[in-house]
């Protein structure tokens, strides 16, 4: 008898509890440098995804930080006003910056 | 050496660097040494974790030494952070609408009993897998090898689905959609489109991986499966099929997952190429899953390397192993038993007689004779996708 209900069980259900109550995906916290113009960017860029989209990035130009703020802005509209957008590119450039301007 | 011929060569080579990262572009064997996380995500191993939200996770090396990728190993790729944490499965529905004779909304039961079941194991395969191989870095994820994996997929073939549905006759383009979301609602959905022509009987809806229902991070309960293809299409958590007669211009279709459309595929930094056209059908391509970089083996011992090799359904015909920086090559034994969309095992048995370095290579070759190339022989781009170059570990014999 309870070899049948577990066969049923495993039929009708998930493994998972996606089914009956939320999964549960671990929050990472992707540190990045503590630096001038940090909380600008913990305002406008963990909206759409962590930041470990921007450690992964490595050390960069300033024209690439530039122009990845520019993607982020132009093709998935996040809302950062013009200010906010320098902030944002002076902080990456000085701490993921290689140094070069482009 | 005097002192100004020194500056003089320094110069020299300086400009040579800065001339080959600011106009050329170059390829080189992609990062494969990073470590997994300490936090494993819901029903998988530790992974290596790019991010969170959305989850992003990459097999390590050591798993490619198998045809079957375990469900807990396999990588994850998401675009938008807002994935649904719970599917109600008595509710949950397919809809397929547009240019149909009929307006379906296929439930799962409907799925698994109203349609001919099938199977079919395949490689699932990142476009932009491998592309912390390539300098300048393209935008996205720096990805190692290890944003592919193959599994047996069971479900239904699109084609019936849409047979039951009927397509009028000016039906052309099928558009894909999962219930995966945006943050904020300005960004464009992640949608994608296909042509009636590349869609065949292999194209399936699957609710099943390796015999298990699939993984949650995986698109459970349903996604689409395209066998031969890039995974950029292979949409998780399917909810809409939307027949159209027009491509409906789409930011993940224009921009996201294209490449420059001329012979080599090849562009510069400086000269992007101006006409691009989506990645389609996958490069033959080859990992070695043993050894792994920097390990010490024994001198005159019997090292065995193994590794997979895959490409687009056209089907490998030989892996070739060197061991002499590529100056010899020697077959190594295939295992082909999952149907030729599936990962080929190889196997090299390879008896080190030299004390030192050694760098071991692997290089597939398919049935029509193409075959992969040196990691610097493969053009830049600037989008990083479809890098396919010869596998090289390099391992210390003592
Ligand atoms: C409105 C949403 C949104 C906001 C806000 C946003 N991003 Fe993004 N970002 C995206 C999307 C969408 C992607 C691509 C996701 C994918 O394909 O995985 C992305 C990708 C990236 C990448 C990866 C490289 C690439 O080209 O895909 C970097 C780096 C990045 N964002 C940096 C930032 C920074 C820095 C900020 C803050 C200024 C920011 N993002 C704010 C939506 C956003």
């Amino acid at each position: 008898m309870k070899k049948i209900i577990l066969i049923t069980v495993l039929m009708v259900g998930s493994l998972f509890a996606q089914v009956s109550k939320p999964i549960e995906v671990p929050y990472i916290a992707y540190t990045i440098k503590k630096a001038k113009g940090v909380d600008t960017l913990q305002a406008n860029c963990l909206m759409c995804h962590s930041f470990g989209y921007v450690i992964n990035q490595g050390a960069q130009p300033r024209l690439f930080w530039d122009k990845k703020v520019d993607k982020m802005i132009t093709h998935f509209k996040a809302p950062i006003t013009k200010a906010d957008k320098k902030t944002i590119v002076d902080y990456l450039f000085k701490n993921y910056g290689n140094g070069k301007l482009k | 050496m005097k002192r100004r011929d020194f500056f003089k060569t320094s110069i020299v080579a300086s400009a040579a660097i800065l001339g080959s990262n600011l106009s050329a572009g170059t390829t080189h064997l992609p990062k494969m040494n990073r470590k997994v996380s300490e936090i494993p995500f819901p029903e998988k191993r530790a992974m290596i974790t790019y991010s969170d939200r959305p989850p992003l996770l990459e097999a390590p090396r050591s798993i490619f030494t198998r045809g079957i990728t375990e469900n807990d190993q396999f990588f994850v790729r998401w675009h938008l952070p807002d994935i649904p944490t719970q599917i109600d499965l008595d509710s949950y529905t397919i809809k397929v609408s547009g240019l149909v004779e009929k307006e379906l909304n296929v439930t799962l039961k409907e799925l698994k009993n109203d349609y001919e079941q099938v199977e079919v194991t395949a490689v699932l395969q990142c476009g932009g897998n491998s592309r912390s191989a390539f300098t300048p870095i393209p935008g996205g994820i720096q990805w190692g090898s290890g944003a592919m994996g193959c599994a047996k997929w069971k479900g239904v073939r699109l084609s019936d689905i849409l047979n039951r549905a009927g397509l009028k006759k000016n039906a052309h383009w099928i558009g894909f959609n999962g219930l995966d979301k945006p943050a904020y609602f300005k960004t464009p959905d992640f949608v994608r489109e296909l042509e009636l022509t590349e869609l065949d009987e292999n194209v399936i809806i699957a609710y099943q991986m390796n015999d298990e229902d699939l993984p949650y991070l995986n698109g459970f309960p349903l996604r689409l499966v395209l066998p031969g293809y890039y995974s950029d299409s292979w949409v998780k958590m399917l909810s809409n099929i939307t027949v159209t007669d027009k491509y409906q211009p789409l930011f993940f279709m224009d921009k996201g997952y294209r490449i420059a459309d001329n012979k080599t595929e090849g562009e510069t930094p400086k000269h992007l190429a101006k006409k691009t056209k989506p990645i389609t059908t996958m490069d033959v391509k080859s990992i070695i899953g043993y050894p792994e970089e920097n390990m010490k083996v024994y001198h005159n011992s019997e090292l065995v390397v193994r590794g997979v090799a895959f490409d687009d359904g056209t089907g490998i015909d030989k892996v070739m192993v060197s061991t002499d920086e590529g100056k010899t090559w020697d077959e190594a034994l295939l295992k082909q038993e999952n149907g030729r969309y599936s990962f080929t095992e190889f196997r090299f048995g390879f008896k080190p007689t030299k004390y030192g370095t050694v760098k071991i290579m692997a290089k597939a070759i398919n049935r029509l004779g193409v075959a992969q190339r040196f990691a610097k022989d493969i053009p830049w781009n600037r989008g990083g996708y479809k890098y396919n170059g010869i596998d090289v570990v390099t391992v210390k014999v003592v």
